[in-house]
């Protein structure tokens, strides 16, 4: 019999749409294996079982009545802990939020469960989504679905190792400056950081008001489309959303690519990504020619420009909003995560308003370079994920520029596919980025390179 | 940008007494190596702007 948790989420929701599959046995699936499995890479905080089954067997009452909410009806999906949800504590992987239970649900969490959807748990993330993991935090460290002596990327990395360990079958992540895309990549998931606007942050943990993104993070790229359908709109509560037209990503997951151009940022990766990533990518290039886009070389601003653009903002920010907890109760977070925290009162005024000038000025002269291009084609991590046993550097931040951070300082959606894996048995990615709000052409190439290769069937062993 | 002098270890405890934060010696020795990388990076932002011509503003993608 098929295990059911191999399942994506459209396939499984054709299935109870036909009536083959309920969302009791779905979900009965995913709690047996996070209780067998979950315990080898510690990507749950908190396993919300009853609730969990509540909301399945309420999905089957109304799909057996007629009622069929749409494609996350009955879909068993995981919260990274920066997720506020009612009822049921949300920690920020810190122990300055231990015992908070919010009131009510974030609007992402609202739409997901209007929209069928059963929520397994809290996943484990970098505290408050910035501070790496570290041994003084409440909860263990994640680990690496594919080898648990590495570290899964972050800051959504509960998000990304459980998706991989198939023991959810989507989850929210969110993404400031590569949140969502690292953790995708080094567990080898489909994740979407989408335009900054697009979908609702209210009620989310913030690191970073002016970069912050929500977004869906899934086995496949269309499961992020069919996520999105239901996560996008306007949200009057949140300053920053935009008013948008109602987009049909999961159409969108389905629609040919011939005649999308697409600009490849090779410059911003040649010379510093692995001899695997490097193949992976020239070969994914290869497959989207061969479906008929045209792929071509675009030299962009310098990758370290949008990295120093990016982290100053998110330095001053994080520590406008954290000011208060790191004076008063220090002592309270990670070592590393403090001193990240510390760092913006040193960052003066002046520069901070020249990061936000430098920023307008990255997201014109991106645009201009895009000019006559659909998407951005480039790598998404540099090669393999870091070891556990390694000594962490607090400022990470300091020897490599971010191949992520572009489009979190330009606000434009970024896709990460997976492409491969390296002679060390890690996933390769790509990123596809696209004009501010065109979603549907990222998500429309990121799913055609997927059903023309096979790498969606390879799955970590645990 | 403006590129300020590296302040040097002295300079930079001196300046964190001021900032109201409760800090160790062990704190400002990685707040001070932390400045001073971003400072360096910081050398890359431009440090003449148009005035108005750039407004700081960026909070819209769909502008």
């Amino acid at each position: 019999m098929t295990d059911l948790t191999t399942l994506g989420i459209a396939e499984a929701g054709r299935l109870m749409a036909r009536g083959e599959l309920t969302s009791t046995a779905l979900t009965e699936a995913f709690l047996k294996r996070v209780e067998l499995v979950d315990h080898k890479i510690a990507s749950y905080i908190t396993v919300t079982a009853d609730l969990a089954r509540s909301a399945a067997k309420q999905a089957d009452m109304e799909m057996s009545g007629g009622l069929r909410r749409g494609p996350m009806h009955g879909i068993p999906v995981g919260l990274k802990d920066i997720y506020e949800t009612a009822g049921v504590r949300t920690t920020g992987h810190s122990h300055l939020k231990l015992d908070y239970v919010p009131a009510i649900d974030a609007e992402t969490v609202r739409r997901l469960k209007d929209a069928g959807a059963v929520i397994l748990g809290k996943l484990g993330t970098h505290e408050f989504a910035n501070g790496a993991m570290t041994p003084d935090q409440p909860f263990p460290a994640v680990l690496n679905p594919w080898n648990t002596k590495y570290q899964p990327g972050g800051s959504s990395s509960g998000s990304g190792a459980a998706i991989a360990a198939h023991l959810c079958m989507g989850a929210m992540g969110s993404d400031t400056g590569g949140s969502i895309r690292n953790p995708a990549g080094y567990c080898g998931t489909a994740g979407i950081k989408p335009t900054y606007g697009l979908v609702s942050r209210c009620g989310i943990f913030p690191l970073a008001f002016s970069l912050d993104t929500a977004g869906p993070m899934a086995w496949t790229v269309e499961d992020c489309a069919l996520m999105l359908d239901v996560l996008a709109g306007y949200d009057p509560n949140d300053q920053g959303s935009a008013k948008t037209a109602k987009v049909d990503y999961g159409a969108a997951a389905h629609r040919p690519i011939k005649g999308l151009r697409i600009a490849l940022a090779r410059s911003w990766y040649d010379h510093g990504v692995t001899p695997d990533m490097k193949k992976g990518i020239d070969e994914a290039v290869r497959v989207l020619k061969d479906q008929g886009a045209a792929v071509e070389d675009v030299v962009f601003p310098d990758l370290w420009d949008y990295h120093i653009c990016g982290r100053i903002i998110i330095t001053t920010e994080a520590h406008a909003i954290h000011r208060q907890e790191v004076i008063e109760t220090p002592q309270k977070f990670g070592y590393t995560t403090r001193r990240r925290f510390q760092l913006g009162a040193f960052i003066t005024a002046e520069q901070y308003i020249s990061a936000l000038r430098f920023r307008r000025k990255l997201t014109q002269d991106t645009r201009a370079a895009m000019r006559g291009y659909d998407l951005i084609m480039t790598a998404n991590q540099w090669g393999a994920p870091e070891a556990f046993g390694e000594p962490q550097p607090i400022f990470h931040f300091l020897d490599k520029p971010s191949l992520t951070m572009p489009f979190n300082v330009t606000g434009q959606p970024a896709l990460t596919v997976c492409c491969g894996f390296g002679s060390d048995g890690f996933p390769l990615s790509f990123q596809l980025a696209g004009r501010a709000f065109d979603e549907a052409s990222v998500l429309a190439a990121g799913a055609a390179y997927e059903r023309t290769t096979t790498w969606r069937s390879h799955r970590p062993k645990l | 940008m403006t590129s300020p002098k590296v302040p040097t270890l002295e300079e930079f405890t001196a300046r964190a007494a001021l900032t109201g934060l409760t800090l160790t010696p062990e704190d400002i020795e990685h707040l001070h190596k932390g400045y001073v990388g971003l400072l360096t990076l910081m050398d890359r932002i431009p440090s003449h702007w148009a005035w108005a011509a750039e407004p700081p503003h960026v909070f819209r993608a769909d502008e």
